[in-house]
């Protein structure tokens, strides 16, 4: 069930100004990276949390995005990388040089 | 052009001082650790200069054949790997002339900055009941378990990304698929952390809307 914030000015999306009072979802989306980063200033962060306790929706993207992301690491290639046969030559050539 | 670069970021550490005492001895276990750690990495980095996975695993090769030929002159002004990363890198700029190819992150391309996250339409317009919101939300995905994903939609998500700009796709895959942090990733690329933010949020965002597009259509 969505939750609507009490004021809506009408803002377009873009860049959050100080007179704004809270975030909308349009301005959400664009945010969540920063966000995630910790790069939001203080302000825009705390609107940002206001936003997410209202907006289930928004919350449900946030959701998606850790989603993405936590599938993402789990696409790293376990089998570690053998070093190709000219490199180890070069090393164990290395390891027999006269010190 | 010297690859050390005095006072960068990376700063030569005592542990540094080991490795390069095993180095230089030849160790073949150390060498083996410190190739595999940094392998994906070097070849994913090596990837988004050239035009082909064949021709980044070359890049690499030479890197690290140029390691071992040079370690003897390593001179310590930078950390070990900051070194490395920038043969690789000078590597990689050489291979790309060659091929003739533009070179990536001279400058953050307009179509990377410009794209919105979601469309545009998905947002209740200006004249509407409440401009900014959702118009057509997202749906909560019918997962296995939580974040959890199917065989199959990490194979669809693998493809999005190979699928994805290369700068976008070089930065997701540093940071989400091989997990550097942004300093690291930022170091090894001499990238900005505003332009690596954007490049990053602009390649999760299409992510995300490939999985969204599964989800839907599976439900």
């Amino acid at each position: 069930m969505h939750h609507a914030g009490a004021s809506h000015d009408g803002h377009s999306a873009g860049e959050l100004s100080v007179a704004d009072a809270e975030v909308t979802c349009r301005q959400f989306v664009e945010l969540v990276t920063d966000y995630f980063e910790g790069t939001l200033d203080v302000r825009t962060s705390d609107q940002v949390e206001e936003h997410l306790v209202m907006c289930d929706w928004c919350a449900t993207y946030l959701e998606q995005m850790q989603t993405t992301i936590v599938a993402l690491g789990q696409l790293s290639d376990p089998t570690p990388p053998q070093p190709p046969d000219t490199v180890l030559a070069a090393l164990r050539a290395r390891r027999n040089a006269p010190p | 052009m010297s690859a050390e670069h005095p006072g960068s970021a990376g700063a030569f550490t005592g542990s540094d001082e080991r490795l390069l005492a095993s180095l230089r001895a030849g160790d073949e276990n150390t060498f083996r650790e410190l190739f595999a750690r940094h392998y994906p990495t070097m070849k994913r980095i090596a990837r988004g200069y050239v035009s082909s996975d064949a021709v980044a695993e070359e890049v690499v090769q030479e890197t690290w054949l140029a390691v071992v030929s040079g370690i003897e002159r390593f001179q310590r002004r930078s950390a070990l790997t900051t070194w490395i990363f920038s043969i690789l890198i000078n590597q990689a700029r050489t291979h790309c002339a060659r091929e003739r190819r533009a070179m990536p992150f001279s400058s953050l391309a307009p179509s990377d900055a410009d794209d919105p996250s979601v469309d545009p339409d998905r947002f209740q317009q200006d004249d509407e009941a409440w401009p900014g919101h959702w118009a057509t939300p997202p749906r909560p995905w019918q997962k296995p378990e939580r974040r959890l994903l199917s065989l199959e939609s990490r194979e669809r998500l693998k493809h999005a990304l190979g699928q994805l700009p290369e700068r976008q796709r070089l930065i997701v895959g540093l940071r989400d698929v091989e997990g550097l942090s942004a300093e690291e990733v930022c170091d090894r690329l001499a990238l900005s952390q505003e332009n690596q933010r954007v490049l990053l949020h602009r390649g999760r965002s299409r992510l995300r809307a490939v999985l969204e597009e599964y989800f839907d259509a599976a439900a």
